[in-house]
């Protein structure tokens, strides 16, 4: 296994290499540095072609005893389901990820973005996609996978979250990738005074919180019984139960979402945008598989939206110095699901013990600012709330939880744009759970290409 | 109240501030946005998307600048990685094809000119370098004139009716500058500069006024108490004058004013947003008169 994903790991680096190489050959008089005069950029960044850079994220996390976490928000208990690279605190020392991006524009007509997120054990495509540049009337258009423009904090990797973790409503509303799908987007900015984008995304669906895909699929245990009955030899006797878990394949695209942003022009040391977002997913589908042979599954459709505001106040000072960053996102999710609890009647047949319909109504806020203190350093605080709204079931039976909260401090230190330190303290008091202090410390640094800031 | 959000909506998206046939230029900097106007005339309307007392290095894009590119027919960048932070992302997130680098709308000043300090090693232990050489042209009055000219051939194959128009434009601000460029040098005469930066090296250099070291220790990293030591070691007992932008820190530079006995000046290496050529040559003449002898 562990040679199998070393190989992996050493092609992967070559064809890497290879790609890498090879354009800068085919470019060189294309490079603003050796030609001037063109309507090329100038900078080193030409000569690298792609831009390439390197992310690494290191942790240290170490939580008050074992504190609980918000209970209700995920269908199928994932049974053996090894998610190898997720982007919450580990306890003790983590390399959550390193981050590969290679970016650059393919064509005249099209721009292209790679990131990988390398694990100790996995690489995994996070983004992957090309951009139109010469879409006339203000239109513009994605497609590949990417992580989706709805809302303000989804579209933003790890390395950029001003703290370590992400809000809690994206993670337990959403997943813990986000909304993150395979897809198309189009968008359209009219030509106005105020920045004004409109989206639409057409998405593959299999977002785990808002569009969990199983598709047709055979529910299977084996079981053996220790003495032989009546066969010649003294093998123990196997049987197989096996029967189909009842869900039907529903064809791509599974997944909706649009968008709105406006952002009025208010000065120069003022910026505020405002975001309006919705979607509604076809399919969404869960199962829950346990050894005695039980079978529960969750059969339905989606229904998502939310709103964000970002405000961000450019003080005067060096290295940040004065910045002030407000922002806060409201999330909302029903899932109109039917509800089936079976379990074997024979080997091939399951029966029905329960079955409800069901519909869950989620949603959660947050609100976090951070500013900077001084050159180079900035402290933020961050209020999380999740399941205002908070109708979820336990099996058959509704829950009716009361909200569960987090109350989050981060200090960073930035000796330059490339380097970053950053120290947490978070209390999470979860509804019905054990409440606790969790501490973390961040190292995130970048190599390479300087990378621009988006809003 | 439906009705209501309807119109306003219905409001936002015809409002026809645009629809006056001339070219839409979007500036990166005060500076820039200056040149526009002077080769554009009026035949041109020049939006500025950043301020003058902010370091255009150190920006993110915002949603301001993305609509002001997707009005714009031409950019016109200083370049050389100066907006690197901001504008590929604002101009990603403008979907406006005319401004993407490598199109007629894509104008940076900084690929016309000889630049300074080119080919440092591309390695950032020495700080945030910038191999293709320092971008901040924009200070020297005849580089910034020569860019001038490229400007005006720019707009000119954009709008050829008006081609002449730009060109004797052009000329024009080139010789204000001619008219000035004797007196500046001629005051200019400090034994030397330390500035905080690099942002008025062209300036210096046109001036012939040398340039001893910074005050922060590497490009974008922060002066420490042992680099100011071995500075005042170093330039003790010469005569000088201390420079920093309105936008840096002041400690190092008043430190160092108070060590060497030296005069210090916080300059601006912009225009405010409106300038024209006289803003420019204000602000030049600012400088002169901060290097005009010791």
């Amino acid at each position: 296994m562990f040679k199998k994903n070393i190989f992996e790991v050493l092609s992967c680096a070559l064809i890497l290499a290879v790609a890498a190489v090879c354009p800068i050959r085919a470019s060189e008089n294309r490079s603003g540095f050796l030609v001037s005069g063109g309507d090329a950029p100038v900078g080193a960044g030409t000569l690298f072609n792609p831009e390439i850079s390197a992310i690494l994220d290191f942790t240290y996390g170490y939580s008050e005893g074992s504190i609980g976490e918000p209970q209700g928000y995920e269908l199928a208990h994932c049974h053996g389901h090894g998610h190898d690279h997720d982007h919450g605190i580990s306890e003790g020392f983590a390399l959550r990820e390193a981050e590969l991006t290679f970016a650059g524009a393919l064509d005249p007509y099209f721009d292209m973005m790679l990131m990988m997120a390398v694990t100790e054990h996995d690489i995994e495509i996070e983004e992957g996609y090309i951009t139109a540049r010469s879409l006339p009337a203000g239109l513009g258009m994605k497609v590949g996978k990417f992580m989706s423009d709805a809302g303000y904090i989804n579209k933003q990797h790890p390395h950029d979250w001003l703290f370590v973790d992400q809000p809690w409503v994206n993670e337990y509303l959403l997943g813990d990738h986000g909304l993150t799908e395979l897809g198309v987007q189009l968008s359209w900015m009219p030509r106005t005074a105020s920045y004004t984008k409109f989206g639409v995304e057409i998405l593959e669906g299999e977002t785990e919180g808002v569009a969990n895909y199983v598709g047709e699929k055979d529910h299977q245990i084996v079981t053996v019984l220790p003495e032989n009955t009546g066969k010649d030899d003294y093998s123990p006797d196997r049987n197989r139960w096996r029967a189909d878990m009842g869900f039907e394949d529903v064809k791509s695209p599974r997944l909706y979402t649009g968008f709105l942003k406006w952002g009025p022009d208010i000065g120069f040391d003022h910026a505020v945008q405002l975001g309006l977002w919705g979607g509604f997913g076809r399919a969404f589908q869960a199962e829950d598989a346990h050894s005695s042979g039980r079978l529960e599954t969750w059969d339905g459709e989606s229904l998502f939206g939310g709103v964000d505001i970002v405000y961000k106040y450019n003080g005067q000072g060096a290295m940040d110095y004065g910045n002030l960053i407000l922002q806060g996102e409201y999330m909302y999710r029903q899932l109109d699901l039917n509800f089936k609890n079976r379990n074997f009647s024979d080997f091939s047949t399951l029966e029905i013990l329960d079955e409800k319909d069901q519909i869950w109504q989620q949603d959660g806020l947050y609100l976090q600012g951070v500013y900077g203190f001084a050159p180079r350093w900035n402290a933020g605080l961050r209020f999380d709330v999740l399941g205002l709204t908070n109708r979820s079931y336990d099996e058959a039976d509704r829950l009716d939880d009361d909200p569960s909260m987090r109350y989050t401090g981060q200090v960073s230190f930035a000796p330059t744009e490339f380097s970053r330190f950053r120290l947490q303290a978070a209390y999470d008091d979860p509804y019905g759970e054990k409440s606790g202090w969790k501490f973390a410390l961040q190292y995130n640094v970048s190599l390479g290409v300087h990378g621009a800031h988006t809003f | 109240m439906k009705k209501f959000i309807i119109l306003m909506f219905f409001c936002i998206l015809i409002a026809p501030s645009w629809a006056s046939g001339k070219l839409n230029v979007a500036a990166t900097v005060p500076n820039m946005g200056m040149l526009a106007r002077e080769i554009g005339g009026n035949k041109v309307n020049v939006t500025v998307m950043t301020p003058p007392d902010r370091d255009a290095h150190y920006l993110e894009a915002r949603p301001s600048m993305m609509a002001a590119l997707r009005r714009a027919d031409l950019v016109a960048a200083v370049g050389a990685e100066l907006e690197i932070g901001w504008l590929p992302a604002a101009i990603r997130g403008a979907n406006n094809p005319r401004v993407q680098t490598g199109r007629t709308g894509y104008f940076e000043g900084a690929a016309h000119i000889e630049l300074i300090e080119t080919g440092q090693a591309a390695d950032r232990s020495k700080g945030d370098v910038h191999p293709a050489g320092n971008p901040h042209f924009d200070l020297d009055p005849v580089k910034l004139a020569k860019v001038g000219h490229a400007l005006a051939q720019r707009m000119a194959s954009m709008d050829t009716e008006n081609a002449s128009y730009y060109r004797q434009n052009a000329l024009e601000f080139e010789s204000k500058v001619e008219e000035r460029i004797d007196r500046w040098m001629e005051e200019a005469s400090a034994d030397g500069v330390l500035p905080y930066h690099g942002d008025a090296n062209y300036l210096f250099r046109r001036l012939g006024i040398p340039i001893y070291d910074t005050i922060e220790v590497l490009p974008g990293i922060p002066p420490t108490a042992s680099h100011l030591r071995s500075l005042v070691r170093d330039l003790r007992g010469k005569e000088g004058i201390i420079t920093y932008i309105i936008f840096q820190p002041s400690r190092g530079p008043e430190f160092m004013s108070g060590q060497l006995g030296w005069p210090v000046h916080r300059l601006p290496a912009q225009v405010p947003v409106e300038a024209e050529a006289k803003g420019y040559f204000e602000m030049i003449d600012r400088w002169v008169e901060a290097l005009s002898g010791n």
